[in-house]
């Protein structure tokens, strides 16, 4: 497959060379996924690979594991551990969800190189909440697709944390396929060293009246590297869309970099489409608040990220979700002040 | 107006054209020959000539862009242009030695009228090489240089040798190589120290012939603390075949001094206008660009300021009418390269009948720009099911102190405000009419009041038939 150029902007800023972990498809260990509770994962996944994207023909070539998750009927909250060990470890695991469900999948491990893929569709009626943390070591390198599907008056709701790995790059697609489909996504980055942390989130609305809404929040310190690009497509006759974009970048210090991309592509007139993003510095009045009511710099500035990036999940609805995220935001925050 | 001439012009009033009397018409058509012989004729300097030679190569060897319109870009054909034709054998000053039949163009596309009322200086072209100018005496007398491009090279070589492509270079991209390969015509603008030029001075370009090309080049240097107003309006006639227009724009406003440049661009469906427009702006410099694309097929421009010097401001509003057959491929690029610098761009686009508008921009913010400060606003108006508008903006922020904002949408017109505006007497059309200029107004406020009102009257006549 011939390498992405890198005026595509989706390999602008990370270039495959930069995200692939050798020449080549290597034999790759499996990522081992561990379900709580009652659920049981079966061995295999189905999966269509779209061609034309270099990162997933790469995910599908190099294998690893393969899981499938069904839910059926109101689940609750389910927890998965998946954990990247060796030199390089892949998987992929299928979300099929007929029911409602929390699903939270948690990514730890010090593989040098993990491939991670996810894909899902939410039936009729039914309603996701997936949440997504990365806490790989920080010398890890991450390549994370996901493609989901949202059937007719169901809801979805994606919740990513990003704390770990050095470099990473993630590729998140979902298309709301019938009418009455929602969506609501939120992304948090929190950027230390020399972190650079690709998101790609695109959004199709191939049908009329659905409605998504993204927030992408990233604090970046040190040297770290942001980089954000969202694609909201509205297609021909999707009428009655409402979709709505918020990139929000916290630049921590003078190294730090944030590029933000929200671009709309809009084939309809009877919607509701927009998009924002800001990039500020930490208001310096908001830390002398805090020091003043006897916080040092430091935790007054950890307490003002903290706030930052949580505030991202306050567009979902699902609160099994927002406390899991928020608390191992909390956690991870504690550990980084504590360092 | 000949019923057969009707459907291939439509609506579009400046779709005339007159008889092609040309003087010196070049093949159609482009090699390295050619290149060297629009440079012979006009007698130009060797390094004119070095550099034009440099860009064909390059021009030849650069790939096409694979963004905004491939499907136009790479239909192109280059073969079937004519990339010189001269209209007249040299450049009046006074109208009455202008031939009547250009002297009338240029009086219904009202030029001959806002020059003897406000306007300090005009250049009008037509097709490759100016026909007309002038300059107020006053101007004239506090050393204000307005030339058409190929005289203040010729006036001015030095002038011309220090800036010419400093600000774009023939390497920036396919279409300034092609520029800097072929150039004719267009305006050389210097304004001394101090020197506040009170009254707009306007350019006006025209395309009469078929399958023309036409390449101007403009270069304005603001010299320190002094201002100006550049205005440029263009128009073709509507012709079934595909023109070409490419020009490069190149802007220097030196520390405290601040530019404005202007433009109404209403080319026909039939051109092509793929366009380089780059400013670089010193200490305390402003430069605005206030730009709007209302005609030709296709557009691909995003005008950019560098911010250089501490304190410099940069400007862009911009609107873009998209009808049928039309992509307007438009947007703005600003780079914060120093501290303290401030931007703000508005970007405000309507897709009709089919057509399709794009914003593209880059806002970008290195790590040595402290304290910058910019805000971004795109809005865009669809107006039925079969138009398209996207929205593609980048910001990379690369110091932590910079404070921007962005935000876009895209809507139709509401109902509420057509109903309202009903319920006040209107009919359909006034109203649609009234929230059209109005979305538009961000533009036409920065416009002189003249400008405006003919601006305002184009619309009307585009959103003709927009409803039902």
């Amino acid at each position: 497959m011939p390498m992405p150029p890198r005026a595509k902007h989706l390999w602008r800023y990370t270039p495959w060379p930069r995200i692939q972990p050798q020449d080549g498809v290597p034999v790759a260990d499996k990522i081992v996924f561990t379900v709580n509770g009652n659920n049981n994962l079966e061995t295999g996944a189905p999966r269509v690979v779209l061609e034309s994207d270099i990162a997933r023909v790469f995910l599908s070539e190099i294998g690893g594991s393969s899981h499938t998750l069904n839910i059926e009927g109101d689940v609750g909250l389910v927890h998965i551990q998946a954990r990247a060990s060796g030199h390089v470890a892949a998987g992929h695991l299928h979300i099929n969800c007929k029911g409602n469900s929390t699903v939270i999948l948690h990514l730890t491990g010090e593989a040098d190189w993990s491939g991670l893929y996810i894909s899902g569709a939410v039936a009729d009626n039914c309603k996701l909440a997936y949440g997504f943390i990365n806490e790989l070591s920080n010398n890890c390198k991450l390549l994370h697709c996901e493609d989901w599907s949202v059937a007719r008056d169901s809801t979805m709701e994606i919740a990513a944390l990003s704390v770990g790995g050095f470099r990473c790059k993630s590729d998140v697609r979902t298309t709301l396929t019938e009418t009455g489909a929602s969506l609501k996504q939120a992304v948090t980055v929190h950027g230390l060293g020399a972190r650079h942390i690709d998101n790609h989130i695109e959004i199709n609305h191939k049908v009329a009246n659905c409605n998504s809404k993204l927030v992408i929040n990233s604090a970046c310190a040190g040297s770290s590297r942001s980089i954000a690009t969202g694609l909201l497509k509205v297609a021909k006759g999707a009428n009655g869309t409402d979709a709505g974009q918020v990139f929000r970048n916290l630049l921590l210090s003078d190294k730090a970099r944030a590029d933000s991309i929200p671009e709309l592509e809009v084939l309809a007139d009877e919607v509701k489409a927009a998009h924002g993003a800001a990039s500020a510095p930490v208001n310096p009045e908001q830390i002398h608040y805090l020091m003043s009511r006897g916080l040092s710099p430091q935790q007054a500035e950890a307490m003002i990220v903290e706030g930052f990036l949580i505030d991202a999940f306050s567009c979902l609805t699902d609160t099994d979700l927002k406390d899991v995220l928020a608390t191992r935001m909390t956690i991870h925050l504690e550990c980084e002040l504590k360092r | 107006m000949s019923d057969e001439a009707r459907d291939i012009v439509g609506d579009y009033r400046f779709g005339f054209h007159d008889e092609d009397k040309s003087t010196i018409r070049f093949d159609n058509g482009l090699s390295e020959q050619i290149v060297r012989d629009i440079s012979t004729l006009k007698n130009e300097p060797e390094w004119m000539t070095d550099i034009r030679v440099k860009a064909y190569h390059h021009f030849i060897e650069r790939d096409m862009p694979n963004w905004g319109n491939p499907e136009i870009l790479n239909n192109i054909d280059f073969e079937a242009i004519t990339y010189f034709l001269r209209s007249t054998d040299s450049t009046e000053d006074d109208w009455k030695d202008v031939p009547e039949d250009i002297q009338n163009t240029f009086d219904k596309v009202g030029l001959r009228e806002a020059e003897n009322t406000w306007l300090g200086g005009i250049t009008a072209q037509y097709d490759s090489e100016a026909v007309y100018h002038s300059i107020r005496e006053d101007l004239e007398s506090q050393g204000v240089i307005f030339l058409d491009m190929d005289t203040g090279l010729r006036e001015h070589p030095e002038l011309v040798k220090k800036y010419f492509g400093k600000v774009v270079p023939h390497s920036d991209n396919k279409f300034a190589a092609l520029n800097t390969a072929v150039w004719s015509g267009g305006s050389f603008l210097y304004i001394p120290k101090g020197v506040h030029v009170e009254m707009p001075v306007q350019a006006y370009f025209r395309i009469n012939a078929e399958n023309m090309g036409q390449f101007e080049r403009t270069l304005i240097l603001a010299d320190e603390g002094s201002s100006v107003h550049y205005i440029e309006g263009c128009t073709a006639p509507s012709y079934s075949s595909t023109a070409l227009h490419s020009a490069v724009v190149e802007l220097i406003a030196m520390d405290g001094a601040k530019i404005r440049y202007s433009t109404i661009q209403n080319w026909s469906d039939n051109v092509l206008n793929l366009v380089t427009k780059r400013a670089h702006a010193m200490k305390n410099a402003t430069v605005e660009w206030i730009d709007s694309n209302i005609g030709s097929g296709l557009t691909m421009k995003y005008p950019a300021i560098l911010l250089k010097g501490e304190g410099s401001h940069a400007e862009v509003v911009s609107v873009a009418y998209a009808g049928q057959n039309q992509h307007q491929d438009t947007g703005a690029k600003v780079h914060h390269l120093a501290a303290n610098t401030t931007s703000n761009i508005v970007s405000k686009s309507i897709s009709k009948d089919g057509g399709r508008s794009t914003y593209r921009g880059l806002l970008q913010v290195t790590p040595k720009a402290n304290n910058c400060r910019s805000k971004v606003v795109c809005d865009a108006l669809m107006l039925d099911q079969d138009s398209r508008s996207d929205t593609y903006p980048t910001m990379e922020i690369g110091n932590s102190t910079a404070d921007l904002e962005h935000e876009a949408s895209v809507s139709k017109v509401s109902g509420d405000q057509l109903f309202y505006l009903m319920s006040r007497g209107f009919n359909e059309q006034e109203a649609m009419g009234l929230i059209v200029n109005g979305f538009f107004e961000p533009f036409t406020r920065e416009l002189p009041s003249d400008y405006a009102v003919e601006m305002n009257k184009l619309l009307n006549i585009k959103m003709e038939g927009s409803i039902g």
